[in-house]
């Protein structure tokens, strides 16, 4: 037989698309699972991003040291955002198009995530994060993106249910501080507070940096408040409020955001009996109960891992959510039988009753809020033990 | 309610009256308005809390070491952000050089100290959070001691006279042989002294926390432009009542509308009245 030029060329590049052929799955299957990791890990709004670090690189050695998934090893790729949204855009294209990663966790605050939930829609990257902003989450125009964190409405109706339900409060206060979280949150808390029947007889935000707080809480008072709101990421105004309402006499409770609880407002307060009746916002996984303990399989989690994460100096659910997000980006992979991302879409839009450590989560085509409203309680704020807090009355 | 109204007043009043008066010792040797007036405010307080609360040194020794600290920064003011550029005064230089400088201590205090307010020791121990409690008369404290203390300085003393003399006309005080870069640097160092004694004095009011100083240095400003530039009584009286002025707003207004109530104020005097309350209007020689 003769071999003509033609036949040699026809034949190779046969052979060559054979060869192709059996080759991928045999590269796709030894193929790290590449998982990004938007983590602002530096910077003022670092304490979140170093919490969820610890949860993602324990859940990933652990999945690695079990043999990966479907024999795949995890590998993170991080890019630390410094909590600036430039960077977080800079970092996500990164990952998409030079680190080529299969899904990505984070950003761990809502100003980048904004700025990176178009791209990675675009892009169809699988994506889960803890961030609060609403319309972050919009299964239409956003059909990959997948929350692991209450949204703001959540936390909303939470705070005002609490106040409301539990506490049997109607009249309420409600401050924030001047920042662009604080007057937004205020004007949305009091929407979900007349939503439910409450009465909002004091609106206002204070500058952090305001040294006395008394005549707004005169103000207050004289207004008729039962309880106040508190939407301020300032420890220092926390802490004033708290020492404010002391020097006053004034037993009203202030419910509200998370910060309430901090160590930093812990160092600022006049005396330890200013922060009683202070009630933040809280999950359930992440509460002590009337026992002193957290519910079992957290607990039994937590006992675990005793000397191999740290959790005195940070928030126990932010260790938690990472350690979910990566659990639930590896069981993607396995449910979906690989790496392709409109099958890890298609598995999270099954999801149902996830059981995490953080949450029970649950997903759907048209709804990729994952915690249930059950899930988000309120905490005491001066309870705080290895970053978890014990349930406000009212809770069983 | 009005004991409360003014105590907190009159407090955060003295603590803008001194850095009112902390613009106005380095305005009257050099000319320049030393954007890092408020910064020294801001550094009483952290460098206090420093030396008493981690440190542990007894209250007197903290605010001594607090003061050289602040002293030694107003000096290091006049050498980098205001010597350069007191050739080309008319250009205005100083405000970038001034502001620079001023950013650059922000940030390293707040790298290097926290970007949360910290706590700031009790010296005394009096009062329990109320109108009395030394947190709101401590700042009083200190207006006082600087009333007196520059009273007595520069009318009893020869170097007193001496930054007088360079204040009133620096030609004339080197002609007569004044060491006036000297008086300058000691005026800078008087400067930080003033100023970071009115953030000891108020660290309990307004927390160890690195945000104060721009704070200091926006309602500082105002009494130097309400009471007349390089007028030490007018930055007081302003500044106190600036300090009255801004509680009864927040408790009659609140929030964000007590400084709009405050700086509406501010613009309607200086359009009445353009070289402040207490100034005198500048005449030109032809």
């Amino acid at each position: 037989m003769t071999i003509t030029r033609r036949g040699f060329a026809l034949g190779s590049a046969g052979a060559l698309v054979a060869a192709q052929g059996l080759a991928r799955p045999a590269l796709a299957q030894g193929e790290p699972i590449r998982i990004g990791w938007l983590a602002a890990l530096t910077g003022p709004s670092s304490a979140p991003g170093i919490g969820f670090d610890r949860g993602v690189h324990y859940a990933v050695e652990a999945i690695n040291a079990a043999g990966g998934v479907k024999g795949r090893k995890i590998e993170l790729v991080v890019r630390d955002t410094q909590g600036d949204p430039t960077k977080a855009v800079n970092a996500v294209q990164d990952m998409i198009s030079r680190a080529r990663v299969h899904a990505v966790w984070g950003p761990t605050n809502s100003g980048e995530s904004l700025a990176t939930t178009p791209i990675m829609a675009r892009a169809k990257m699988p994506n889960v994060h803890p961030c609060f902003v609403d319309s972050l989450i919009d299964p239409a125009k956003y059909p990959n993106a997948f929350r692991m964190a209450p949204s703001n409405s959540q936390i909303d109706n939470a705070v005002s249910d609490y106040c409301i339900k539990n506490l049997g409060l109607k009249s309420l206060a409600v401050v924030g501080d001047t920042t662009g979280y604080g007057t937004t949150t205020v004007t949305s808390s009091t929407a979900a507070i007349a939503k439910r029947g409450g009465n909002v007889v004091y609106k206002g935000t204070i500058d952090p940096t305001q040294p006395d707080v008394t005549p707004d809480m005169l103000r207050m008072r004289n207004a008729g408040a039962q309880a106040i709101v508190v939407w301020s990421v300032s420890p220092g105004l926390c802490a004033r409020l708290m020492n404010t309402r002391a020097t006053m006499g004034w037993d009203v409770p202030l419910v509200g955001h998370p910060t309430m609880g901090s160590g930093e407002v812990g160092k600022l307060i006049a005396a330890p009996k200013n922060w009683e009746k202070t009630y933040i916002l809280g999950f359930r996984n992440c509460s002590f109960g009337a026992d002193g303990k957290l519910p079992a399989h957290v607990q039994s989690f937590v006992d675990g891992t005793k000397g191999k994460i740290q959790l005195d100096d940070t928030i126990l659910w932010w260790v938690l959510d990472g350690v979910d997000a990566i659990n639930l980006i590896a069981r993607a992979v396995q449910e979906a039988g690989g790496t392709d991302p409109a099958k890890m879409v298609a598995y999270w839009d099954t999801v149902t009753k996830y059981p995490g450590l953080y949450a029970t989560y649950s997903w759907s085509k048209t709804e990729h809020n994952g915690l249930p409203d059950s899930d988000i309680v309120m905490s005491e704020a001066n309870s705080q033990r290895l970053g978890a807090y014990k349930l406000a009355p009212g809770y069983t | 309610m009005l004991a409360a109204i003014l105590a907190s007043g009159l407090a955060v009043g003295a603590v803008y009256a001194l850095i009112g008066v902390t613009y106005n010792v380095m305005f009257s040797a050099s000319r320049v308005m030393s954007f890092t007036s408020g910064q020294l405010g801001m550094l009483g307080g952290v460098l206090g809390a420093m030396f008493i609360a981690r440190l542990g040194l007894p209250s007197l020794l903290g605010l001594a070491a607090t003061l050289a600290c602040c002293a030694a920064v107003g000096v290091l003011t006049e050498i980098v952000a205001v010597r350069p550029v007191l050739k080309s005064l008319e250009q205005h230089l100083y405000v970038l050089s001034t502001l620079a400088l001023a950013l650059m201590i922000q940030q390293v205090t707040a790298i290097e100290w926290s970007t949360e307010p910290q706590p700031f020791p009790r010296l005394f121990g009096i009062g329990d959070g109320g109108p009395t409690d030394e947190k709101f008369w401590l700042p009083l404290l200190a207006c006082a001691v600087v009333v007196v203390g520059l009273e007595l300085l520069y009318r009893r003393t020869l170097v007193g006279r001496a930054f007088l003399a360079i204040a009133e006309d620096n030609f004339a005080a080197r002609a007569l042989g004044l060491p006036e870069r000297n008086l300058r640097m000691a005026s800078y160092a008087l400067a930080g002294v003033i100023g970071g004694l009115a953030g000891f004095a108020s660290g309990q009011l307004l927390l160890a926390f690195f945000a104060n100083g721009s704070m200091l240095n926006f309602y500082g400003f105002v009494p130097v432009a309400l009471g007349g530039m390089g007028n030490n009584r007018g930055a007081i009286a302003s500044g106190l009542a600036l300090g009255v002025f801004q509680q009864a707003a927040n408790f009659l207004v609140g929030g964000v509308f007590a400084s709009v109530a405050v700086f509406t104020v501010f613009i309607v005097v200086l359009l009445v009245a353009p070289q402040g309350l207490m100034g005198s209007p500048s005449v030109r020689r032809v």
